[in-house]
């Protein structure tokens, strides 16, 4: 089956583990990710601080290209494109007149009919189906999950359906038990990371980081598991400030949920984690991931 | 909350309400000060015990000055824990955004100038480009608040920034998060064409 692929910018520079893994695991379950022809950056966050109509023209452009390919559904593992795509699509079905403004300018007009879905839910329905149950399952020993899934999984900014339990989502967890991982309950899954903040408002952002990991580790996690490329940025890079300011001792690895997978499907460490063991140089892993620096 | 000097105008609260009800797009009328928002809100502690709902009652009555520069107008991150718990459907981190916008508007510097550099950068970036690419984004942003703190004059600060941000840009390098590699699209000059129609919108 061919699902439309929008990666977004940051799965081609900070996050790319994340976009290499998406496209390893997807393929294993028979799903064939057709990255969208040209696609631009859906303004984020940023867009709609400086400039409401551009907050929705940008992903608009998107949707119209993801229209273009008549694939029923467009998946987004990112987090922040997956919330502003979604919400702009249904900001331009409530205003028809916005809608014809924005097409206009548009080569491939968007018309509102493709699916928008994130990783999680894409991943919740295939584990229910066929496609899933002929992969032989290999057991990912001494795990114990804390699912994190961040604030843009759940919440929007406007009136959207929400795919999940808003104060207690599930998908990652059905999804890991599936696979075998057990999770935990715990209070902090939804609790916002900071974010962009931790660029501009360094303090307060480490602050919260400290307090996700604290409720984690008091209930006796011992990795966390991410599908937010932002959230997985701030908890893993940031770990060794966000700890030594609150005293924290322990440290724990923030997996995005394609690794995990991956290795349950039998892909070895080494080529869902490339250079995962290796001494940490950015320019040799860069290659490894198939990319000209 | 409010300044002593605060003084109620009738007509003055009613004109900044439907403002700021017209550009975010919130019936902020309709908050009955449960205070679910306060309960939930990730920034709160941070904040001068400005919660959400003491911030709608401040535009409600016209607090014009305290609305655009309290501290959680600037500080919240809009997670939309407001906006989900609240029992009208008032998106509060909407009304914030707004704040911030109508104050950048007005030319009030905000308490986080690099809170406009960051946004402005990343956005300038997109628009430039097409997509994001981190190292000329933040390359933006870093020249920013180089050139806000050259204005005030603190030569020292900018040494210590720097400091600060080549440790960042460093440690992002060593966890194999910087790429070099540059990215563009073609759509280019149908976001600048989408752009120019954007001027002088001030709502959708």
């Amino acid at each position: 089956m061919d699902l439309a692929y929008y990666p977004g910018c940051s799965l081609y520079q900070s996050a790319k583990l994340y976009n290499h893994q998406t496209n390893l695991v997807f393929e294993r379950l028979g799903l064939h990710l057709q990255e969208l022809d040209d696609w631009s950056c859906c303004g984020a966050t940023s867009a709609g601080k400086i400039n409401d109509f551009m907050a929705i023209a940008l992903p608009a452009r998107n949707l119209g290209i993801a229209e273009a390919t008549n694939l029923p559904e467009l998946v987004i593992p990112c987090a922040a494109c997956y919330s502003r795509t979604k919400v702009a699509q249904k900001q331009l079905q409530d205003n028809p007149l916005l809608q014809n403004e924005i097409n206009l300018e548009l080569s491939r007009q968007t018309f509102g009919n493709i699916k928008v879905s994130s990783i999680l839910e894409v991943l919740w329905r295939e584990i229910n189906g066929e496609r899933f149950e002929s992969i032989p399952l290999t057991k990912i020993e001494g795990l114990k999950a804390a699912c994190y899934y961040g604030c843009m999984y759940t919440r929007f900014p406007y009136d959207v359906e929400v795919a999940d339990n808003v104060e207690n989502p599930q998908a990652m967890e059905t999804v890991l038990k599936a696979i075998g991982v057990p999770t935990l309950d715990w209070n902090h899954k939804t609790l916002c990371c900071g974010a962009s903040s931790v660029v501009y408002n360094t303090e307060a952002a480490l602050d919260l980081m400290a307090k996700i990991m604290k409720d984690a580790l008091a209930r006796g996690a011992n990795c966390l598991v991410v599908t937010c490329p932002m959230c997985q940025m701030n908890m893993e890079s940031q770990q060794e400030k966000y700890c030594r300011k609150h005293g924290i001792k322990e440290r724990m690895p923030v997996y995005f949920i394609t690794e995990l997978l991956g290795l349950a499907f039998g892909i070895s460490r080494e080529e869902i984690h490339p250079g995962g063991n290796l001494p940490p140089n950015g320019l040799e892993w860069s290659k490894m991931c198939g990319d000209s620096v | 909350m409010s300044t002593e000097e605060f003084q109620y105008s009738h007509l003055s609260a009613q004109v900044f309400t439907s403002e700021i009800m017209a550009r975010s797009g919130q019936d902020i009328t309709s908050c009955y000060q449960c205070k679910r928002c306060a309960a939930g809100c990730p920034v709160a502690e941070q904040t001068d015990m400005v919660t959400p709902n003491r911030l709608i009652r401040m535009v409600i009555l016209g607090d014009i000055e305290q609305a655009l520069t309290n501290q959680l107008t600037w500080k919240c991150l809009f997670c939309h824990t407001c906006g989900t718990r609240c029992p009208n459907n008032i998106k509060t981190g909407r009304v914030a955004d707004t704040l911030k916008k109508m104050a950048l508007d007005a030319g009030l510097d905000p308490q986080n100038p690099e809170y406009k550099n960051f946004h402005k950068a990343f956005f300038n970036h997109s628009l430039r480009w097409g997509k994001i690419n981190e190292i000329g984004m933040m390359g933006e942003y870093e020249l920013r608040n180089i050139w806000d703190t050259m204005k005030k004059r603190k030569v020292r600060k900018i040494i210590s920034h720097m400091k600060a941000r080549s440790q960042f840009a460093w440690e992002m390098f060593r966890q194999k998060r910087l790429h070099l590699s540059f990215h563009s699209s073609k759509g280019r000059d149908e976001i600048s064409r989408l752009y120019k129609k954007s001027a002088g919108r001030k709502w959708i």
